[in-house]
């Protein structure tokens, strides 16, 4: 059976890419190749982007609420087809069921706040600057912006700008993962029925060429990336090099402290989901596990054993707890990391090389995994490593914590499980990290506030959605006027 | 099977909502008065507004914080035999009916105290399990 070739979506048309590489895409859980997606090239980016520069001067003259009318359209059509875009998510990218449903809940979340796009992106005025003299700045879409997104979110992360980007009155360019490229297709074609104006939103598969394509288009006025720090830091440079503005998230090395205090009955759902949710491939993922104090070989027990608990499976399955990593490359390199950490002497107290799922031999699986006694110079403590693997450092006391998380060459996340606000406070008072939980496992902000880490988790200066997003997409046009 | 996750709670109240009004939609073939025919339409029509509702649930409320376990909760329990009704007349339609609506009732109830901790999901929950009782009460009273 031939497996389908996705198609770029270019002017509301689903076109052939004018490239002939192409790439296979896989379900995880099956280890079998379900799609064909094809590695565009330059031409193919100049397409879209002229397509998108052409539909601009149209739709920035389109009145905000009247934009935000095709987000509300897009929204109920999102919901509509919900189960469907999960589906296919969990397909392709092997995480759980809910946790693609989560996922597209997320996505729609950006939709529903974008849609405040009358408040949200309103300028400010001050009469009498001096004498007779009035001053107002004007937020003014720029034109063509771009997103490059990441593999272990294919739903989700596009639509942390996206949405902003148009509403405001620029067009707009994805390029989706090349791993996971079918569940934005699925979303394009949800799109499409919507009746954007030709060119406003368009889609290019493929891989670096597309990636180089947009940095160096002289039309593109701005990109937005999510991904691994060392790509995050080359989008960074490059559109620096091109004079483009940009947001570039990258990895991250995520501490847990666990303090005495902590209620570990009501935490330990929420901190497993925290270090095992979506196999550990997310850059909110606990990573390393800092429990403090005199209760921690009690901690380390019960997390342990609550590890144990996780079905692992194929994530379309309702009762899997936890899917396969995104490819067999992945999962090599999760395993590669495992071996490094038996090597430089941390104790395996779990070990997930090698399980079995029933029915799923050729699936990319690794069940979770947790090393103790790890030091924080250890390569497992310092390199992201993006899989079901948790390594506990043990801490002799809050400040040793927050000596570990601020040590991290990463600094994107952080948690703390505590009974005590004063060691609350200290904690996200001073670490760097720009994303705080306390008592909450992943501290992922929703839609209305900023996404994004400090240190080498982000570079640029406006993080993914909150208000901020509309400085982002917008100059601030300042008008200075008199009249005699 | 075990019911881990808020997902596999409203998957399976989704699952024998459909049952139940696939088994309505074949009974109403069988009922023996207008009173009972007027009760099984009526129960059919708000069949896909309680689906819509689950469905509505789950969509609007599955978000990355929330996929935390839930314990000792099984299908088992709620299971039943009532997916058939070639052969039934107008009584057993109204046994099975009963069967069909105390068990959605009891299902929601504890499902509810299971993920109290998302408080908006556990007020859907209690509303079907209210929508339910009041279908009991209108079974009983035939």
């Amino acid at each position: 059976m031939s497996l389908p070739v996705l198609k770029n979506y270019i002017n509301n048309e689903w076109v052939d890419a004018q490239s002939t590489v192409t790439g296979d895409v896989w379900n995880p859980a099956t280890g079998k190749k379900i799609a064909v997606v094809p590695y565009g090239n330059t031409a193919d980016v100049d397409l879209a982007v002229a397509a998108a520069k052409k539909a601009f001067p149209a739709w920035r003259k389109t009145p905000p609420l009247s934009r935000a009318r095709y987000l509300f359209r897009l929204k109920d059509a999102f919901e509509e087809n919900f189960e469907e875009i999960a589906q296919t998510l969990t397909t392709e990218q092997g995480k759980a069921i809910d946790e693609a449903r989560g996922e597209v809940r997320r996505m729609i979340e950006n939709v529903e706040h974008a849609t405040g796009v009358t408040t949200l992106m309103t300028g400010y005025t001050l009469e009498d600057i001096a004498t007779g003299i009035d001053c107002y700045g004007h937020r003014q879409p720029m034109g063509v912006f771009a997103a490059i997104v990441p593999y272990n979110f294919p739903a989700m992360v596009a639509w942390w700008f996206l949405p902003y980007a148009i509403v405001a009155g620029n067009t707009y360019v994805v390029k989706p993962s090349e791993q996971v490229p079918m569940t934005q297709t699925k979303i394009m074609e949800i799109l499409d029925e919507i009746g954007f104006p030709e060119g406003v939103v368009n889609m290019v598969h493929g891989s670096k060429d597309v990636v180089n394509g947009i940095l160096d288009h002289p039309d593109v006025e701005g990109v937005s990336f999510v991904g691994s720090t060392p790509t995050a830091q080359y989008i960074y440079k490059r559109c620096g090099e091109t004079g483009k503005r940009v947001q570039a998230l990258g990895g991250a090395k995520n501490v847990v402290a666990i303090m005495p205090t902590a209620n570990l009955d009501g935490g330990m759902p929420s901190l497993v989901a925290s270090f095992f949710g979506c196999s550990g491939q997310r850059c909110l993922a606990g990573s390393i596990l800092a429990p403090v104090g005199d209760k921690t070989e009690d901690i380390i027990e019960k997390f342990v054993e609550a590890a144990k608990q996780i079905k692992v499976g194929d994530g379309i399955d309702q009762a899997t707890g936890m899917g396969p990593v995104g490819s067999a490359a992945q999962k090599d390199k999760v395993m590669a990391y495992i071996e490094k950490g038996i090597e430089e002497g941390a104790t395996l107290l779990l070990d997930g090389r090698d399980i079995q799922v029933d029915g799923y031999p050729d699936g990319f699986f690794v069940g979770p995994t947790i090393f103790d006694n790890v030091t924080p110079d250890m390569t497992i403590a310092k390199e992201e490593i993006f899989g079901p693997v948790v390594s506990i450092v043990r801490c002799k006391d809050l400040e040793a914590v927050i000596e570990l998380v601020n040590t991290r060459d990463f600094a994107n996340a952080t948690s703390i499980y505590t009974g005590s606000g004063s060691d609350a406070r200290k904690f996200k008072y001073e670490v760097i990290p720009s994303m705080v939980g306390v008592n909450i496992g992943i501290a992922a902000p929703m839609s209305f506030f900023p996404f994004g880490g400090a240190g080498n988790s982000m570079f640029g200066d406006v993080k993914g959605h909150g208000q901020e997003i509309f400085q982002f997409f917008t100059d601030t046009k300042v008008v200075i006027e008199r009249w005699f | 099977m075990p019911l881990t996750s808020f997902g596999s709670i409203l998957t399976f109240a989704e699952e024998f909502e459909i049952q139940d009004l696939a088994f309505y939609s074949e009974a109403v073939k069988s009922t023996e008065s207008d009173e009972q025919t007027a009760l099984i339409e009526s129960f059919i029509k708000e069949g896909k507004k309680l689906i819509a509702i689950v469905q509505r649930t789950r969509r609007e409320n599955v978000t990355e914080m929330i996929l935390e376990p839930i314990q000792d909760f099984v299908r088992a329990p709620f299971c039943t035999q009532e997916n058939e009704c070639i052969g039934m007349t107008g009584p057993d339609i109204l046994k099975a009916a009963k069967n069909l609506e105390q068990r959605s009732i009891d299902y929601y109830n504890t499902a509810a105290i299971k993920i109290k901790a998302l408080p908006e999901v556990a007020v859907a929950l209690k509303l079907l399990a209210k929508k339910h009782t009041a279908r009991l009460n209108k079974v009983n009273t035939i």
